[in-house]
């Protein structure tokens, strides 16, 4: 039996270990763990205590690989909802699987529709999160980089300085593939900076060359002229658009970008049954091409801003989307200069579930996100087109948008109390139940938008 | 001549959960002399284990006192004097029996390699040294067992059961060691049920059941009370009446008369009487008091 | 210290001819020489599924082994009497439960050895390269396991010293479940603003005072080439003594309690 003094020793060793062990932990091993050993930290409603204690009996590589191809099985039967927890389980278990992290973006993202359909937007913040989870653990390859910037840069197609910074930092890793170098160029124009853009161009093509030179296969060839073609074109689209002129100090006039032109805008929202609409309005431009971005959420909705949306707003990637908020976009095809679509949510009622009581409406129109022929007109930053009723340079600084907003109410949306026989209406003041489109004095006023091919001095 | 084993009150108590709590081993008054074989019976469950693991400070007395070898129970220096040998013992069964010997004198420090093969020689295990444990049969692991349990060269060692579940050969083999050990001057305690075993060799016994000592002392002294059983033809039950021979005693066999009478009585007395009777003695015959008999007596008196 | 080494060979000895340990280190093993042909499950470079299946299958049998091999270790003398025989030599308790563990200790590293040399020899078949460097970069997921694994028998001996084998199994079974899952548990609660303090400081509680098996997982930049960690042998020491120092407690309650208990 030990003696009281050996008992007493003991017991002083045991609490200098217990304090040094904890003062480790807490202090230097923790800290050091969580940055570059942990897995990755779970969204509690994302993983299941099951699924966690996969990762911790090692096999992650081996489990994440059969999940994902579990989850392929599932995207063939269409079984939508049980791809993306594995996408997360796969993602936390084998941080390196770059392609579960891209599709997965994707997926979360777009959530499994067509370009053309409507998607949830409600977790494109979530798509985000899992894109930056990616860039941060994969540092080293360009590839989830270039997928988040390709998310800001098509599906939300706004707050492009973010494709921008991911599209750069892409082209930092070594391992790029040189048509997507490309695609930073493209997103400078929209961003607003096309002499960057054509610079980035210059370069490209000078890596392009050498590239040839050293190797004449017909890719590097096709990618030198490509490359040749886009810096005619910008260089050409820089002068013809007036930014030459501009950041001369000339005077804009006779560019194709002056006068600006009225796209006179107006619009009105018809219920004509429960969470159906039909939105309806003029734009006084006649060539195809035209998308009117129409947003319709909750009045009071979180990280939302008048005319935007705080994407970037999630550090984790959740599964569910936030249940109780509403929030519809779509785009509004102009054709004959006038739009009229059908918006039919009475189909997806949790995508849509209509729970605040009251709603806004708000339309949206940036001429950055314009294709060419109508940006030939409006320029990058919008100084050819102006709206003598909505044009707007606070919600987007430095940008010229035409933004308006209009409240409907849940009531109205869903057509119940005093619009259950009534078909609610709200419009824009200036809105006319007419194909005609008038300018200050009346007459006719269509865009006539120029050829690329037409010269300054033919103006 | 000392003690080689004193206690004083020596108790045990545990507590159980149906019971409350029970005296395993109840105020223990033990008394081994040094160089004799002691011999520790009771039924199973009476306390002899118990009592051996707190004499070798295995477990701790809750209350009483004791002694071994002069040094009081819990000294681990006791430990370097004694040794134990368990009930069936079970043994690394990887090891050889030579292998075993070696790892259980690196305890003591013991490397003398001498000393290991002369143990095993004198359990007459020397053929066998580079056979496996688990090849051994039982009795050679009671053998190899006595032999590490000679490796410190004990004055006194305990022996829990050692001839249990043995056959006959065996049984002598071990007994003989056992009575060896004593020539040697050794003490031994050992600690059986196996009556007939013990009062072979044991010079002195202790009967203990339910955690109490109920008899104590010489073997010789123990044993006494044994009965003398005469067959007479001839004499009839008035004759008996003289000796104050109870008609209990008395039964009626086709040969004569059978009758006993305590072992102290006066044999010749009766003899004389019965050839005065001119009556015939068919046959005299002393029944010795057995241990078992003495066992249990006691036993079955207290229960 | 003679009496430790005797006992810890001894049990050493013992460990490895236990059938039911062969037979997970036999199990772990054949996984392991099977294991470059479940490559195709990956999306991803071979070696990399390689690796991290080979790693888990190491840290999984190991796991077992360190659990199985302890649980049983004290109440199996005790039944079997060996102790008793052992406890009359002049061989004090404690000595015979530091014996005990670091017999278990070195069991473990024999058998963990034999995998690592496994999984060193399969990679550099797989690996084209045939670099050396990267079989040491490798070497070094075991080597912490192998810190882990003694923590995790340091834990199953110390409630060997009070509980029976098969609730012991499931104690330090799910200690060892518990202590590799929370960290990243704990992480995720502590990195997120809302989380209420009633749960943050059990929570905290529970990180600091239990053992951290998951500091031991060091599994991601051997697996990841990509990813670089600085200062990283620092931190292998600093689990190491991590590792050391929580032994050394579980060590002393062990033989607290051990001196204690009627056997």
């Amino acid at each position: 039996m030990l003696s009281k003094k050996t008992k007493s020793g003991l017991i002083a060793l045991a609490v200098v270990a217990a304090i040094g062990q904890g003062t480790l932990q807490r202090t230097v091993i923790f800290p050091k763990w969580s940055k570059d050993f942990s897995i990755g930290k779970f969204e509690s409603g994302g993983i299941s205590p099951d699924q966690l204690l996969f990762a911790m009996a090692g096999f992650r590589e081996m489990i994440a690989g059969i999940l994902w191809v579990r989850a392929d099985a599932f995207f063939d039967q269409g079984n939508y909802d049980a791809i993306l927890p594995i996408i997360r389980l796969v993602t936390a278990l084998d941080p390196g699987e770059i392609d579960v992290y891209a599709t997965g973006m994707w997926h979360i993202g777009y959530n499994f529709t067509d370009e053309e359909q409507r998607s949830d937007r409600r977790y494109i913040p979530s798509a985000i999160a899992l894109g930056k989870d990616g860039y941060r653990k994969n540092p080293d390859t360009y590839e989830l980089y270039f997928e988040t910037g390709w998310l800001w840069y098509h599906k939300i197609d706004d707050y492009y300085d973010n494709a921008v910074r991911l599209f750069t930092e892409a082209q930092t890793k070594p391992d790029i593939q040189p048509a997507r170098r490309n695609l930073l160029a493209m997103a400078l124009q929209r961003n607003g900076e096309p002499e960057k853009a054509l610079d980035k161009y210059l370069e490209l093509y000078e890596r392009a060359k050498k590239n040839y030179e050293a190797d004449s296969s017909f890719g590097n060839r096709q990618n030198m002229e490509t490359i040749e073609g886009n810096v005619d074109t910008t260089f050409v689209r820089l002068v013809q658009r007036g930014w030459v002129a501009k950041e001369q100090g000339r005077s804009t006039d006779g560019y194709d970008n002056s006068p600006p032109h009225d796209v006179g805008f107006s619009a009105k929202v018809t219920v004509p049954e429960a969470n159906i609409l039909r939105i309806e309005g003029s734009w006084n431009v006649k060539p195809v091409g035209t998308r009117v971005r129409v947003v319709l959420r909750d009045e009071n909705m979180e990280h939302a801003t008048t005319g935007g949306f705080d994407w970037d707003y999630s550090k984790d990637v959740y599964l569910d989307p936030p249940k109780l908020a509403t929030m519809m976009q779509d785009q509004l095809f102009v054709k004959n200069r006038r739009f009229n679509r059908k918006v039919d949510m009475s189909k997806d009622p949790t995508m849509y579930p209509f729970i605040q009581d009251n709603y806004v409406i708000e339309f949206y129109y940036n001429p950055r996100s314009a294709p060419p022929h109508i940006q030939d007109k409006f320029s990058w930053d919008g100084s050819g087109m102006t709206d003598k009723n909505y044009l707007n340079t606070e919600i987007r600084p430095g940008q010229r948008v035409v933004f308006a907003s209009l409240k409907i109410s849940r009531d109205m949306i869903r057509r119940m109390g005093e619009w259950r026989d009534k078909v609610p209406v709200c419009k824009t003041p200036n809105y006319l139940e007419s194909n005609r489109v008038t300018g200050l004095n009346g007459e006719d006023v269509v865009l006539d938008i120029p050829s690329l091919r037409s010269s300054i001095g033919s103006k | 001549m000392a003690a080689a084993i004193e206690t004083t009150k020596l108790t045990k108590t545990y507590k159980s959960r149906s019971l409350g709590r029970i005296n395993v081993v109840d105020n223990l008054d033990l008394h081994v002399e040094e160089g004799e074989i002691f011999g520790f019976l009771g039924p199973n469950g009476a306390g002899k284990t118990t009592t051996i693991k707190m004499l070798l400070g295995i477990i701790n007395p809750t209350a009483g006192e004791g002694y071994v070898l002069g040094k009081e129970i819990g000294d681990i220096e006791i430990h370097r004097q004694i040794s134990y040998l368990p009930e069936r013992p079970y043994y690394y069964e990887h090891m050889t029996g030579l292998e075993l010997l070696k790892f259980y004198g690196s305890l003591f420090g013991i490397t003398d390699q001498n000393l290991f093969k002369s143990l095993m020689e004198k359990v007459n295990l020397h053929r066998d040294a580079s056979k496996t444990i688990a090849q051994y049969s039982k009795g050679m692991q009671q053998r190899v067992g006595l032999a590490q349990s000679l490796l410190n060269n004990p004055k006194l060692l305990f022996l829990d059961e050692p001839t249990g579940g043995l056959d006959p050969i065996a049984h002598r083999e071990i007994r003989d060691l056992i009575l060896g050990f004593r020539d040697e001057g050794r003490t031994v305690f050992i600690s059986s049920h196996e009556l007939s075993e013990v009062e072979l060799i044991c010079d002195r016994v202790a009967i203990i059941n339910r955690g109490v000592i109920e008899r104590q002392g010489k073997l010789t002294e123990l044993l006494r009370g044994g009965r003398i059983e005469f067959v007479i033809d001839g004499v009839d039950e008035a004759f008996l009446k003289a000796f104050n021979i109870a008609d209990s005693n008395v039964r009626s066999l086709p040969l004569g008369l059978l009758f006993d009478v305590p072992e102290e009585s006066d044999t010749n007395a009766i003899i004389d009487a019965v050839r005065a009777k001119s009556a015939r003695v068919i046959s005299v015959v002393p029944r010795k008091k057995r241990l078992e008999d003495l066992f249990v007596e006691t036993v079955t008196n207290k229960s | 210290m003679r009496p430790i080494i005797a006992i810890a060979s001894t049990t050493i000895g013992e460990a490895i001819r236990r059938k039911v340990l062969l037979i997970i280190l036999l199990i772990g093993v054949l996984f392991m020489v099977i294991a470059p042909g479940l490559g195709i499950l990956s999306a991803r470079s071979e070696t990399t599924v390689l690796k991290g299946m080979m790693l888990g299958i190491i840290q999984l049998t190991s796991a077992l082994i360190a659990i199985v091999l302890t649980v049983y270790m004290i109440p199996n003398e005790i039944e079997r009497r060996t102790i008793y025989t052992i406890l009359s030599k002049p061989v004090q308790r404690w000595q015979f439960l530091i014996g005990k563990y670091l017999g278990a200790v070195g069991a473990l590293g024999l058998m963990m050895g034999i995998m690592t040399a496994i999984l060193l020899v399969v990679f550099f078949l797989q690996q084209a390269s045939k670099d050396f460097s990267a079989l040491a970069e490798l070497a070094k997921g075991p080597a912490m396991y192998f810190v882990q694994m003694s923590l995790l028998a340091a834990v199953a001996v110390f409630f060997s010293t009070f509980v029976a084998p098969l609730v012991n199994f499931f104690l330090s079974g799910g200690m060892y479940l518990l202590g590799s899952l929370f960290n990243p548990f704990f992480q995720t609660l502590n990195d997120n603003a809302k989380t209420p303090m009633i749960a943050k400081i059990p929570a905290f509680i529970i990180n600091t005072v239990l053992p951290n098996f998951a500091n031991y997982n060091i599994q991601n930049p051997l697996i990841n080439p990509t990813q670089t960690v600085r200062n990283e042998s620092i931190y292998y020491v600093n689990i190491t003594a991590y590792g050391i120092m929580y032994i050394a407690i579980l060590m002393v309650l062990g033989i607290l309690i051990f001196d204690k208990r009627e056997v």
